[in-house]
């Protein structure tokens, strides 16, 4: 195995080297896919062909002599039939048709010897000394391989008890031919069959070509397809592929939605951000246009404070869109880990709670858990609840005197399991202001919309909160609080049930 | 130093090389010529030379080696004229150091067996590859010319009216005839000529009862035996002889086209056919001149200048060539050129099948062996 992949790296380093001679860049790569199957595959034809050849080889041997032995067995028999007895002396007649038989294989010398074991030699080569291998019983035809008078022969071997005679003896015929039929024609079965076997390996090589053009095919089709796009082109792939690259497609086809998506996020965002900051820009130049134009102390005064207030303003829409930048982009990158909700909401709480007062809000929060956990990226939660907090200060009416927003967590399971373990926990933020008209309450997450004119920020903030809630598949709703004012509610699924769902 | 014995023979070609070469060596061309004395073709200083053993008659041969040395003039032929048992013999004893490159035999068994013992080389070429695989063996040995074996008799002599067409009719003739045939009829001594014996033992395995009674009928009439179709053809020609039994076809046509008072007869019941063949001993000497003879034996000009009716070209049995074989429709009964003629050549079955021939034929064992 290692050796075929040795192999398989050599030929291929030679085949880049040929090629690489008329096209020097395009070969730098890692082959290619098809020559691999096709070099992988011949080699092991190849291989399997030899191996054939091998056998083959081997086997037409053994059939070739076979074939001749019987010819062999046949005359050894005929003489062996013609042992007579002269005088009381063992003799033979060696019939003609014998030699006949052997003539069959027709340039084959033939050597043989009779001898009994009281007179010793009887007839033929009288050089022919040969003794089978293993040792043969009476009666027994042998055969065997032997080298004599300069070449290889068979020879049969067969010593038997004669009835001719008085005497208890043995009669030993030795019969050998030499091998030029036997090779003539193990080498034709070879030379045919090697033949055959290199016609169907040849055949086979050129199939898997054919194939593994067929199999390809596809592949290239969707390289084909995706290299004449024009640039900006990030629709679906529409071409009917087979099973294996149907999911490719599909994943390329995904990729490209994803990218199409955030495509469309960056420039709406861009635009979006243009549109956000015109307006306080201008607002802020037309309150230095006042100031500049009044003339009394105390009003070019107030048209400073205004200024001043505007550009904190502006710079906590800025501060948001940032903010918004950096969620949104945690929440495509980032992985979520488990977090304390109770932990996040109170330091969250604390935090706002300083602002809030100035604006004339009391905060509260109140946590029926001590613990809950949630996976969640921390810093697109804290943005997120600071938003509705913020959100929920800004829709007070402060102008009623002090007003109050509660915070709640509570865990609760879905409804009919009183008793089991909880699944969600939820977070309430409840105000006591103008509350949301029910028309709007659908449209509160849009981009920008603002229900109420009057009331400043970037409108952004909801619509944030609903991209950050369904990342951590929080559900999102918006309720009147009584008498008046609003409640949204965000339920976040537990830890506990998380992990129960997903077997982990 | 020239010297020519010629046996009721004109060679016209070799007399005309005589005329263009002055140191043109003649040798004695039949059985008569002096064992170890070669025959020369060509230049006798030629530098380069090709030694041949051959059972061949030299009759028949001749106008192919005038032939080859005239196509060849750097090299000249030393042919030996030597009975197929003794070619035998002398291949065996000089195989570790060969002095003949190109040996030619009517023995086929003896040739078989030399290259069954592995003591020829391979030779293929353009020329044995277009010989038919019947025609040779293992590219070691390769047929050259065909021809039939067969009875020759003195029609002056022969008792009865009509002329024996096969070997049961002979017989018939032999038994009718009684005390004629006594001593008057020829073969060849099988012990002493290998062909001889070749042709004896195909004659047992083709028909062994006929042969079994022939064999009697000629022991009873004391048969006289023979080193060659020439001895016995001249005994014929004397008047010694009626009846010669089993000879070579080529040489025996040629006599007896000469002399009418001869007549050549192809047994009807089975005509034995005979390949001649050649082969180059291993480790010959000017193994390329041998290479070349044998080509030029398989070339159309080799196979035209062998052209004689009793003789067939073993390239596909050549139609349009009229031979004596073409004329018969007798059933024919081709040697075979293959590993089968070893079984003749079996220690113990020649030895007994000697035995059977000399008790048969009334003969005492041959103690010159």
């Amino acid at each position: 195995m290692m050796n075929i992949k040795r192999l398989i790296r050599k030929v291929e380093q030679l085949l880049f080297s040929l090629k690489n001679k008329g096209m020097p860049y395009r070969f730098h790569q890692v082959p290619s896919l098809r020559r691999r199957f096709i070099l992988a595959g011949s080699i092991l034809i190849g291989a399997i062909a030899l191996t054939t050849m091998q056998l083959v080889s081997g086997y037409s041997q053994k059939l070739a002599d076979i074939s001749y032995d019987r010819l062999l067995r046949s005359a050894i028999l005929q003489m062996d039939e013609n042992i007579i007895s002269i005088n009381n002396k063992v003799s033979i007649d060696i019939p003609w048709s014998a030699f006949a038989t052997l003539a069959q294989a027709s340039d084959d010398r033939i050597f043989y010897r009779v001898e009994s074991s009281r007179n010793g030699f009887i007839t033929g080569n009288k050089n022919l000394i040969t003794q089978p291998p293993v040792p043969s019983e009476l009666g027994k035809i042998q055969f065997y391989n032997q080298d004599f008078s300069n070449e290889e022969i068979r020879v049969a071997w067969l010593e038997r008890a004669t009835t001719e005679g008085n005497s208890q003896e043995t009669v030993r015929i030795v019969l050998g031919q030499t091998r030029l039929a036997r090779e003539d024609m193990s080498a034709d079965i070879s030379i045919k069959t090697t033949r055959i076997i290199m016609f169907i390996a040849l055949v086979a090589i050129v199939l898997m070509a054919v194939v593994s053009h067929l199999v390809l095919r596809p592949l290239r089709r969707i390289t084909e397809q995706l290299e004449a796009r024009k640039p900006g082109d990030l629709t679906p792939l529409k071409i009917k592929t087979p099973k294996e690259t149907e999911q490719l497609k599909v994943s390329i086809n995904h990729f490209m939605d994803r990218l199409q998506t955030n495509l469309a996020q960056l420039e709406n965002f861009t635009s979006e951000s243009a549109h956000q900051l015109r307006t306080p820009l201008a607002s802020l130049k037309a309150l230095a246009e006042n100031a500049r134009d009044e003339t009394t102390p105390q009003k070019q005064k107030r048209d400073l404070n205004n200024i001043v207030h505007q550009c904190e303003k502006l710079s906590q829409t800025v501060t948001m869109l940032l903010n918004q930048a950096v969620v949104s982009h945690r929440l495509q990158t980032q992985n979520l880990v488990p977090i304390d909700l109770v932990k996040l909401v109170h330091q969250a709480c604390m935090e706002q709670a300083v602002t809030a007062l100035q604006q004339g809000v009391r905060l509260s929060f109140d946590s029926k858990v001590t613990k809950a956990m949630v996976l969640a990226d921390a810093f697109s939660l804290q943005q997120m609840l600071n938003n509705l907090i913020d959100n929920a200060i800004r829709y007070s009416d402060t102008k009623q005197g002090p007003q109050q927003v509660d915070i709640c967590l509570t865990t609760g399971t879905q409804i009919g399991q009183v008793n089991s373990q909880a699944q969600h926990v939820m977070l309430s933020v409840i105000d006591y202001g103008y509350g949301i008209a029910e028309q709007e309450k659908v449209r509160v997450f849009e981009r920008f919309y603002r229900g109420h004119y009057e009331i400043s920020g970037s409108g952004v903030g909801l619509a944030m909160v609903k991209d950050i809630a369904d990342r951590h598949q929080a559900q999102i709703r918006v309720k009147d609080t009584q008498p008046k004012g609003a409640t949204i509610e965000v339920t976040f699924p537990l830890r506990t049930s998380l992990s129960a769902k997903y077997g982990k | 130093m020239t010297q020519v014995v010629n046996y009721g023979l004109v060679l016209l070609s070799l007399l005309k090389q005589k005329s263009k070469q002055r140191l043109l060596f003649l040798g004695l061309l039949t059985s008569f010529s002096v064992a170890g004395e070669p025959v020369v073709f060509g230049h006798i200083d030629a530098p380069s030379s090709l030694r041949i053993y051959s059972s061949f008659d030299l009759v028949i041969f001749a106008p192919l080696l005038e032939r080859f040395v005239q196509r060849n003039p750097e090299l000249n032929i030393l042919y030996e004229d030597i009975n197929t048992a003794e070619l035998y013999d002398r291949v065996i004893r000089e195989k570790a150091d060969p002095i003949a490159s190109i040996v030619v035999s009517s023995a086929m068994d003896l040739q078989i067996k030399l290259v069954n013992d592995g003591l020829a080389q391979t030779h293929i070429s353009s020329y044995t590859e277009a010989l038919p695989n019947s025609e040779k063996w293992r590219n070691q040995i390769f047929s050259f010319s065909l021809e039939p074996v067969v009875m020759v008799i003195n029609n002056m002599l022969f008792p009865d009216a009509a002329l024996p067409q096969d070997r049961s009719q002979l017989l018939q003739s032999i038994r009718r005839s009684g005390d004629v045939f006594n001593g008057k009829i020829g073969t060849y001594d099988i012990r002493r000529s290998g062909a001889g014996y070749l042709f004896a033992s195909q004659d047992a395995r083709q028909a062994d009862t006929t042969w079994g009674r022939l064999l009697e009928a000629f022991g009873s009439h004391q048969v006289k035996t023979y080193c060659c179709t020439s001895d016995i053809i001249h005994d014929l020609l004397a008047g010694d002889l009626i009846v010669g039994y089993n000879l070579v076809g080529a040489y025996a046509y040629e006599q007896v086209s000469n002399n009418p008072q001869l007549t050549m007869i192809m047994p009807s019941d089975y005509t034995l056919l005979l390949r001649r063949t050649a082969l180059i001993p291993k480790n010959a000497p000017n193994p390329a001149n041998a290479r070349r003879f044998l080509d030029f034996l398989l070339s159309d000009e080799g196979q035209n200048a062998l052209r004689n009716p009793a003789l067939l070209s073993p390239f596909a049995f050549d139609k349009s060539k009229q031979t004596i074989i073409d004329e018969t429709n007798h059933p024919i009964r081709l040697i075979e050129l293959d590993q089968q003629l070893l079984v003749g050549r079996d220690l113990a079955k020649y030895t007994r099948f000697i035995n059977i021939w000399e008790e048969a034929l009334e003969l005492l064992p041959d103690t010159a062996e």
